[in-house]
């Protein structure tokens, strides 16, 4: 419980940096971000959301700590500001409507994508010397392709070449957005390229990582006791060799989140999938600062809570870290 | 760990050897290939330009055309070449990766080696730092940095993707450094008074080229990728070709919907391929730092099947084999259980365990003693058939006789057979509890997990009974069967993995330094509870330790291991009163009995010897005070000498009467 604790405490101050980052960047950046960006709305923008988006981007006649107190308080409230791009939406209703499409579509295929990495790692490190060991150059290879640029592959052969799947979007837009049997369908049908791109070119990493843990737990003595014991060949593998050889794999994982969710970010622009990334990228697009910076609070947030999930899941695991 | 000499040899010289282990690197076929593959990128990156059939933004007529003979990959909408954009744009987009690469290891470096040496406070500060960097998510942050740079050329984007980068290196290096750090020659640096920067320069760095090495490759391969992405996004000047830019341009133009694959393959295909090469280069780096994975090329299922080549060749005969083993009774006692007969191990060309032969009797105690690299524990795991690839047994007996009298052959079980026989009829105490008992299952189910394998009829409530019987008779309380390993004491441990080895009443414990790891008192207490077990339950041991005294009041037989030989094979009593091998009595001379007058100590000059080069004839030949001649043309078989036997050519009939004429 401790250990959780301590974890919770390094991410509310990892939230912390995340949002003073966001403070300081625009303000020590050349220029000055917030007049460029008032000027880009050519006086369409009331005085209260200009006061708004000076708080947040910028104040030349506050001292640094009087804007830092009302960035915080923007922050706190909510208010982030007008976004330019999808003017004249603001920033919050924005990231409504595209962060359960990213939250859907990326929880899911890193977690797949993760597991089935691991699970052919378990495999191919029992099995070490046999076939499975060639599948590492090809698995590498998969994994060094740039996420965009496979799923541009993807496009080409199985929406535009085969025709089987659209070509871009997230559901049909026959279709009415709730909870209908239609929409399902529709949203799970434009899911499969996208999903399948994240899904293919995550496994190769995992597979390597768990597949060199695996080797390397084989030679500890606790696995050759299990032998020594005459245990089926099976409980060896999971009980005494996987279940070991996962924990660090486990704790790889929450490390490279960030990195996985950043990457499969840019493989939603290509798809034109209506989540965060698609949004970032049109945000990053038109210099729309408050979007651009809400997202990327977001994003770490996101990224926080699933480390503070795996957090608990490797206390699950690993007896050792229970200690109080 | 002593179970394979040749290999821990190698990585106990990595240090020294650092630069010919390099080059056999590079002997790994996928190694060379990803260093040749990068070499051709560098090479490209620095001529790319000169190359360039054409200038990349030169517009012509030929728009979007297929690969041809003018342009070999093809051009784009406006009619650029596209071969040339690919040599422009491998010098930008290589001229990121590698800067990136220099930089965020700089910074790596310096955060790493000085949080890692310094410890203390600043050590905290700046973990936490690469912590909460490494947790942030670093393309949208770099997305971010470089939208407010916007048309940001490539020292930009380097200064962008290093600031968000350092910390995995910076992270690795402060580990790498904290273990180093405790190193003793580090410590005789400091001691000595030696200038930090010194020390890190001279001491510390070297010793992490490794993984500096492979950080520094992983980041180029990730800051490919990220300034790919960037450019894709549009997010840096798309004027200046990089393979970025020229998907970026792909993207704008459709380049999909016209099919145009020329356009935006080859850029992709290069990404992938530096990557891969990169990857490839790193696991040859892996492997260099972990020696465990390139055993793992060694430990192929092949091999492992492979283990007992003397089985195999005997494979045909099994059956006729087979009737004759059940027929076979041990010459002169019925009470012998384990039989072992001309047992040799190999690692590769290396003979760990040469011609051994020696008996165990039921509830006797055999004693295996040597120095580290003697044998003794290849011999044990031999005995069980644990030894791993690359060691193989290529001729020998293991004769095992069955609580009804038949007798078989351990070396010529299969896998089934070999899974029943372990443990039901023999277990192992390791030497180390805290490394053999796995740590992230509970005391009870690791006792229990036994009991499932080999007694599948038993019903849950039974196991646990038993679980709690076998803890008692160690002296473990039974709520502790619910205890992690990590939760007991060191004895209690021990006490623990011996608990496991008694879970199936096993007719014979192999005992690797059982008590090794513990101290003086502790050592004490186990030792009692096994020899009172012992005599409680009727098992047989073989007790495997370097500690001489210990064996001589425990053991009834003394079997003294040399260069994979048993030199001297007696009575423990005899043994003691009368050591025949030169070796045991220089043995004798440097340790301390228990009981018995005051003497003074002397040790044996020299080391033990290398297996890979063994001297000729006798193997302790060129340390032994009363070698002759003719050791070193014979190779000495054990003599009989009363109740003992000893490997020594004194004892030979015809050498025996020249040493009594010169003594």
């Amino acid at each position: 419980m401790r250990t959780v604790l301590r974890k919770l405490g390094f991410y509310v101050l990892t939230a912390w940096v995340a949002i003073s980052l966001n403070f300081l960047i625009p303000r020590i950046m050349p220029g000055d971000p917030a007049e460029h960006l008032i000027n880009q709305f050519h006086g369409k923008l009331n005085p209260a959301a200009i006061q708004a988006l000076r708080v947040l981007f910028g104040q030349p006649d506050a001292s640094l700590w009087s804007q830092y107190l009302s960035y915080w308080h923007s922050i706190l409230t909510g208010d982030f500001g007008i976004s330019y791009a999808y003017y004249p939406a603001d920033v919050g209703t924005v990231l409504g409507q595209s962060m359960f499409w990213t939250l859907g579509l990326i929880t899911a295929c890193t977690v797949l994508g993760f597991v089935i990495g691991t699970g052919l790692g378990i495999l191919a490190g029992w099995r070490r010397g046999s076939w499975l060991d060639s599948l590492i150059p090809a698995t590498t290879f998969l994994s060094s392709i740039p996420y965009f640029w496979f799923a541009i592959i993807i496009v080409l052969v199985f929406a535009i070449t085969l025709n089987w799947f659209p070509l871009s979007g997230g559901y049909s837009v026959d279709t009415t957005i709730g909870f209908s049997g239609d929409f399902v369908a529709s949203v799970l049908y434009y899911a499969v390229l996208p999903a399948a791109t994240i899904v293919i070119t995550s496994v190769g990493g995992w597979l390597i990582g768990m597949r060199n843990m695996m080797v390397t737990t084989l030679s500890e003595d606790y696995v050759r006791l299990a032998e020594a014991k005459g245990l089926s060949r099976r409980r060896i593998m999971y009980s005494y060799a996987a279940r070991n050889a996962m924990l660090p794999s486990l704790s790889g994982f929450a490390m490279s989140l960030g990195f996985v969710i950043g990457g499969s970010i840019v493989t939603e622009v290509v798809f034109n999938y209506p989540g965060l990334g698609t949004t970032l990228f049109k945000a990053a697009q038109a210099a729309d600062y408050p979007l651009m910076s809400a997202i990327f609070l977001l994003i770490t947030v996101m990224v926080l809570i699933a480390n503070l999930i795996a957090d608990v899941v490797y206390v699950f695991l690993d007896p050792r870290t229970r200690e109080g | 760990m002593a179970m394979q000499p040749a290999v821990l040899a190698e990585a106990d010289q990595v240090e020294p050897r650092a630069g010919r282990l390099w080059l056999r690197a590079l002997r790994s076929p996928l190694t060379l290939t990803g260093v040749v593959i990068t070499l051709i990128f560098c090479v490209l990156a620095v001529i790319g330009p000169w190359i360039a059939p054409y200038d990349p933004s030169a517009v012509t007529d030929a728009a979007t055309a297929p690969p041809s003979f003018d342009h070999w990959l093809g051009t784009t909408q406006n009619g650029q070449d596209i071969l040339s954009q690919m040599l422009y744009g491998a010098q930008a987009s290589m001229f990121v990766g590698l800067g990136s690469a220099v930089v965020t290891t700089v910074l790596s470096v310096l955060v790493g080696v000085t949080a890692g040496y310094l410890g203390g406070v600043s050590d905290e500060l700046l973990s936490l730092l690469a912590n909460v960097f490494l947790v942030l998510p670093g393309l949208p942050l770099t997305i971010i940095l470089a939208a407010y740079l916007p048309h940001s050329g490539s020292l930009g984007i380097i200064l962008v993707i290093s600031l968000t980068g350092w910390a995995w290196g910076a992270r690795v290096l402060r580990a790498q450094t904290l273990s180093l750090r405790k190193r003793d020659f580090v410590e005789a640096a400091r001691a000595t008074g030696e200038r930090t920067s010194k020390i890190i320069l001279r001491d510390i760095l070297p010793n992490q080229l490794a993984v500096i090495a492979a950080s520094f490759l992983g980041t180029v391969t990730a800051a490919i990728l990220t300034q790919a992405s960037l450019a894709f996004l549009g997010l840096t000047d798309v004027t200046q070709w990089s393979w970025g830019t020229i998907l970026y341009w792909a993207q704008a133009d459709s380049a999909l919907l016209t099919g145009s694959w020329w356009w935006f393959g080859p850029a992709g295909l290069a990404i992938a391929l530096i990557g891969t090469a990169l990857s490839l280069v790193n696991f040859g780096i892996d492997e260099f730092i972990n020696p465990r994975l390139r055993q793992a090329g060694i430990a192929t299922l092949k091999a492992q099947r492979a283990q007992v080549s003397r089985k195999r060749a005997g494979r045909g005969k099994r059956v006729r084999r087979g009737v004759q083993d059940r027929r076979l009774r041990p010459a002169g006692s019925t009470d012998v259980i384990l039989d072992v007969r001309h047992l040799k191990v190999n690692y590769g060309v290396v003979t760990a365990v040469d011609d051994v032969s020696f008996t165990l009797r039921r509830g006797e105690v055999l004693g295996i003693a040597g120095e580290s690299g003697s044998g003794k524990s290849t011999l044990a795991y031999a005995i069980t058939r644990l030894h791993k690839p690359p060691a193989e047994i290529p001729q020998g007996e293991i004769r095992y006789t069955q609580p009804d009298g038949s007798t078989v052959d351990v070396l010529a079980m299969d896998s089934d057979e070999l899974r029943s026989f372990r443990w039901e009829e023999l277990s192992i105490v390791f030497q180390s509890a805290m490394h053999a008992l796995n740590p992230v299952m509970r005391i009870g189910a690791q006792i229990e997990d036994a009991l499932v394998a080999h007694r599948p009829g038993s019903t849950a409530p039974e196991r646990a009974a038993r679980v709690v019987e076998l803890l008692g008779i160690v002296g473990i309380p039974a709520d502790r069967a619910n205890s992690y390993p990590h939760e007991l004491s060191g004895g209690m441990r021990q006490r623990a993995m011996i608990a496991v080895g008694l879970a199936l009443d096993p007719e014979i414990i192999v005992m690797d330094e059982p008590t090794t790891a513990l101290d003086v008192v502790i050592q004490r207490q186990i030792i009692d509870k096994i020899m009172e077990l012992k005599d409680r339950l009727g098992f047989s041991v073989v007790f495997i330790t370097h500690d001489l005294s210990l064996l001589i009041e425990m053991s009834d037989t003394i079997a003294v291991m040399y260069g994979g030989r048993i030199v001297e094979l007696a009575p423990a009593q005899d043994f003691h009163e009368r050591p025949q091998h030169p070796y045991s009595r220089g043995l004798l001379a440097s340790f301390p009995t228990l009981s018995g007058p005051k003497k003074e100590l002397t040790g044996i000059p020299g080391s033990p010897p290398d297996l890979r080069r063994l001297p000729s004839g006798c193997s302790f030949r060129p340390r032994c005070p009363v070698a002759f001649d003719a050791c070193a043309e014979r190779s000495p078989s054990l003599y009989q000498i009363g109740s003992s036997s000893a490997a020594c050519l004194r004892y030979d009939e015809e050498h025996a009467v020249t040493i009594g004429e010169t003594a």
